[in-house]
């Protein structure tokens, strides 16, 4: 009984929809309804195809975090201004002692006119000292991450492609990732001359086996992925296969690793410098400059010369985390919509 | 008095619709279903992947994901202890699904190699199952644990108890996940694709196994499946799915001898069994439509060479072709021109699908 | 089982012996001032009769190979400028349980602090106390430790009213140095526990044990933070180790008689010995964590037991 009245009702239903699409259709006769319509093979296969590019999509998801992009024009400028500042009018030599009238250095005026951010207890500019200290800073970390990148990669391609590499530079890592990165850093400097060369040769010393380690895990994963042995099997060049179907994999990473090495490198020789192994004072740094601001910890009137320039390394250090984690997301195709 | 002639429904289904909220856009998965389950039948759903059938069952569980929601339509649970019918779907709360989960609804799922946790021995993850759901004792759960073992067919109970899920086969991890859910003493079972990921010797050990639970268990199976071989041998009901609604219902000799809906038999038509020697096997042109966009008229129209211009504007009604027969296609209206199923239908009619 | 321990045991001292031989290749590099305290007085004769009297001179390989004799009995050599003619160990065992005890209190801070907020950021993942979570992991990561050390020192021993100086009997006085050794594994553990959960929590295991009617807190619990705490768990021995060797900044910062400061004073120095002694442990320290680490690995996860690496899937 129950499914009987069920069917009634669903007959009265089919009767009223029948109906209501007689009636949207009214431009067509109920004949014409239900004549066969014409089939198109191509337009169906059409169906759920995009047109996708995978760098245009990374742009795009970029752009789209406004901070991240703020960050990198305030970067730009920064990086900018560190060159352009010696040339300015009216500018000091960082390594300068400036005297008054009276053969007096200026030591620890505070900032003001004369001086814009202050001098430093021997009577240095600190303003044109920060923006040497930048320079030489900025310079190390983007002078050890392209190194880092450059070997790491290289050593990478070939530990994934070249079988007999394998064993010899999986022991090589093996070796290399037991020993604390501290150690040779203090070591290296301890041995070899202080100077900025010293420095970045230290930091590049380990710091490529990590990324090369990941480019060959990275290359033994996606090499035997059925997609791409499909791929190969289709007869696809191998560059192609690199191209479309490896590096869009390895972008994301290898940006962030550069990314987050260039502040690391930074906050590296400000350690070194601190333990006293780091620039000469001649050599502004930011790890120099905090140095010496450190030793003024206990007088509150000078903190400025500590303050300045932790702002400046902290601006440069967040920026490029911020930035290198922002595209790496936009870079990693599983966030492309 | 409730008629005996009757079956008794465990499961109502009417009229759902679940949306997916990605990145801004809504994905409309499951376009107005409406289903019954009765109590001791299994009940085959089929469809290509993609057409929506986990996420079908999952809603009966709670167990969508974060951005899914039921948007309209209701799910009625009927085999409570108290009697009383339940709605799913107007349970909000975490709390109040785990009195579902398990003890009323379990579930097996696709891949048995990764559906155990890899650090905890199989009979812990059994017992967690019987612990939650069954008053017992740890003793009492032990010795329940190995009765299930035993129940799902794996040898030397006792010493396979604490062993890790690594230590076993696929089939035999399969046959673990079954014994969970079994633990769980659940009115419905919900097997999501429990075969596919298993060899196909082992595949039908499996299926044997789930006949004969549901016997000892008085279970009410749902078996998702894509592949209608597999359906032939178990399901009692068959429910073709495409593109998130059922477009063709109906008893396991309606839907194999007598189909109705031109998706169903372009389903039975790609099936290997019935392909012949020294001929492409048919595919189904064109890929499932996006459900992105809202779908007008008949879903699977644009694949159908031999669609109807009503196809294209409106979607069909259910159409009874029998008391437990329907199917939603235009075909079946009295308007319509007569189209004779493909020859594959009269195939299977005289041979049978093996 | 055995099997495989007794290979990992194996590799281990072979690579801590290479490792050795490479540092003390490279330390023999080190200025000789080094060995002399009073080296500007002194005449190259006087110099060159110094070297030979510490072996200096001899051919690598036997230095090498006297090296480890000693080291098999304990013996790292002498100072030379930092105190006089005292054994490296001896200076050592004055310094290290300054160390450890800063180290072990530090720790205990992380686990305590980092674990409990990297679950909470997993199981409330996207709220606020995740977006929270995030903005300090971030802000540790981004900020040099340098920077955030010397803020924590200027403004802390003002809030609490102590000196710069460090007092060891003070119980005030350790507030600073452990909070600021924390600070940096608290956002370790916490982002790498929140991001292991997340990843545990998408696999189908876990929605299996959903499906079973396990409370969301039993599934947080039982099944995603342990399976996810494991890999953490493979840096703990090194995190405990590496408290026997100090923090070097920190320690130095607040002058804390441990071997932080220690290694630091002695560059500063010029020791050329106790250079060595403190660098060689550094080496030990590393190489023994990781082995322990691996170690309890396989006490953790069954599936290594076999001596496979990854199990099967």
């Amino acid at each position: 009984m129950k499914q009987f009245s069920y069917r009634h009702t669903k007959e009265a239903e089919l009767m009223d929809s029948v109906e209501a699409a007689s009636k949207n259709a009214s431009s067509m006769s109920e004949d014409e309804l239900f004549s066969f319509a014409e089939f198109n093979a191509e337009d169906v296969e059409r169906t759920g195809y995009s047109n996708y590019s995978y760098w245009r999509s990374t742009f795009q998801a970029f752009l789209k975090n406004k901070g991240a992009v703020a960050l990198l024009v305030l970067l730009g400028l920064l990086l900018l201004f560190t060159f352009i500042q010696p040339y300015l009018p009216g500018q000091y030599d960082p390594n300068m002692i400036v005297n008054d009238a009276n053969g007096m250095q200026y030591r620890n005026v505070p900032p003001g006119d004369m001086f814009l951010l202050g001098t430093n207890s021997i009577g240095q500019d600190l303003w044109a000292r920060i923006w040497a200290g930048t320079r030489t800073s900025l310079f190390i970390g983007l002078s050890v991450a392209v190194a880092e990148a450059l070997i790491g990669i290289t050593v990478g391609v070939i530990w994934g492609y070249v079988r007999k590499a394998d064993f010899i530079l999986t022991e090589v890592y093996n070796i290399i990732d037991n020993i604390p990165n501290t150690i040779i850093l203090i070591l290296i400097s301890y041995i070899l001359k202080p100077g900025v060369k010293t420095l970045i040769f230290a930091m590049c010393l380990t710091g490529w086996i990590q990324m090369a380690r990941f480019i060959r895990n990275q290359i033994l994963i996606i090499r035997d992925r059925d997609y791409n042995v499909a791929s190969r099997c289709l007869g696809t060049p191998t560059w192609r296969i690199m191209m479309k179907n490896l590096l869009p994999y390895l972008v994301s990473v290898i940006m962030l690793r550069m990314a987050l090495t260039i502040p690391a490198a930074i906050g590296n020789e400000v350690f070194i410098t601190y333990i006293g192994l780091g620039l000469p004072v001649d050599i502004p740094s930011l790890g120099n400059l905090i140095n010496e601001g450190r030793a003024l910890i206990t007088s509150p009137a000078l903190r400025y010369q500590l303050v300045y320039p932790t702002i400046i390394l902290s601006f440069v250090t967040i920026s490029f985390y911020i930035i290198g984690n922002a595209f790496s997301d936009a870079a990693d195709p599983k966030n492309h919509v | 008095m409730p008629d005996k002639n009757i079956p008794e429904k465990m499961l109502t289904v009417e009229d759902l619709e679940i949306k997916f909220e990605l990145r801004g856009k809504t994905l409309n998965a499951i376009r107005g279903i409406s289903l019954d389950l009765y109590k001791g039948e299994i009940l085959a759903i089929v469809g290509e992947s993609g057409s929506g059938k986990s996420v079908f069952t999952k809603s009966f569980m709670g167990l969508l994901d974060q951005n899914g929601k039921v948007t309209a339509g209701k799910v009625m649970y009927y085999g409570a202890d108290d009697g009383m019918p339940m709605e799913l779907t107007a349970l909000k709360r975490e709390k109040e699904w785990y009195k579902i989960r398990g003890h009323e609804i379990a579930m097996i799922m696709q891949d048995p190699m990764t559906s155990l946790n890899p650090l905890k021995t199989i009979g812990v993850q059994i017992m967690e199952a019987v612990l939650l759901h069954q008053n017992l004792t740890r003793a009492e759960a032990k010795e329940k644990t190995l009765k299930y073992l035993e129940d799902v067919g794996i040898s030397h109970p006792e010493r396979r108890f604490y062993q890790y899920p690594h230590e076993f086969s696929g089939g035999m991890r399969q046959r673990v996940v079954i014994a969970i859910a079994i633990a769980c003493a659940p009115q419905i079972l919900i097997c999501d694709e429990p075969t596919t990921a298993l060899d196909v010797t082992i595949q039908a050990q499996i299926l044997d196994l789930l006949k004969a639970l549901r016997h000892k268990y008085k279970l009410s199976i749902i078996l998702i499946t894509h592949d209608l071989g597999v359906v032939a041998n178990i399901a009692d009901r068959v429910a073709v799915m495409y593109a998130g609604d059922i477009v063709e219902i109906g008893t396991s000799e309606d839907i194999f001898y007598d189909p109705r809906h031109p998706y169903t038999w372009a389903l039975l038509s790609s099936l290997p069994q019935v392909g012949v020697k020294g001929t492409d096997l048919f595919s189904i042109p064109g890929t499932p439509p996006n459900l992105f966009s809202e779908i007008k008229g008949d879903a699977f129209a644009p694949r159908n060479s031999r669609a109807l211009k009503i196809d294209f504007l409106e979607t069909p009604p259910y159409f009874q072709v029998s008391p437990t027969h329907k199917a939603k296609t235009w075909l079946l209206d009295p308007r319509a021109p007569k189209v004779e199923p493909p020859p594959v239908v009269e195939k299977i009619r005289n041979g049978g699908l093996m | 089982m055995l099997k495989y321990l007794g290979k990992r045991v194996g590799r281990s001292v072979l690579t801590l012996a290479i490792i050795l031989t490479i540092v003390f290749c490279l330390l023999r590099l080190m200025p000789i001032e080094g060995y002399f305290p009073n080296f500007e007085k002194m005449t190259p004769q006087q110099i060159q009769v110094g070297l030979q009297e510490m072996g200096l001179t001899d051919p690598l390989p036997v230095q090498i190979a006297r090296f480890f004799r000693d080291l098999l009995h304990g013996d790292l050599g002498t100072s030379r400028i930092y105190r006089a003619n005292v054994p490296v160990t001896e200076v050592l065992s004055d310094k290290v349980p300054v160390s450890i005890k800063l180290g072990i209190l530090s720790m205990i801070v992380s686990l305590c602090v980092g674990l409990p907020m990297g679950a909470l950021m997993a199981r409330y993942k996207f709220r606020f106390f995740d977006k929270l979570g995030t903005l300090f992991i971030v802000c540790i990561q981004a900020i040099p430790a340098a920077v955030y050390y010397l803020y924590i020192q200027l403004y802390g021993t003002q809030l609490l009213d102590v000196g710069l100086l460090f007092d060891i009997k003070n119980p005030k006085y350790w507030v600073l140095p452990v909070l600021s050794m924390s600070l940096n594994n608290i956002a370790f553990y916490g982002m790498w526990l929140r991001r292991y959960m997340v990843d545990e929590s998408n696999k189908d295991y876990v929605k299996l044990a959903k499906a079973k009617g396990v409370s969301e807190g039993g599934v947080m619990f039982k099944h995603i933070f342990r399976n996810a705490f494991v890999p953490l768990a493979q840096y703990i021995p090194t995190a405990f180790l590496n408290t026997v060797i100090g923090s070097i900044y920190i320690e130095s910062l607040y002058s804390i008689p441990g071997m932080g400061g220690l290694l630091v004073t002695v560059i500063k120095k010029h020791d050329n010995t106790m250079v060595q002694g403190i660098v060689l442990l550094y080496a030990c320290v590393g190489v023994l964590g990781l082995l322990l680490g691996d170690l309890l690995m396989v006490l953790l996860d069954p599936r290594i037991s076999l001596g496979k690496k990854e199990g099967d899937r």
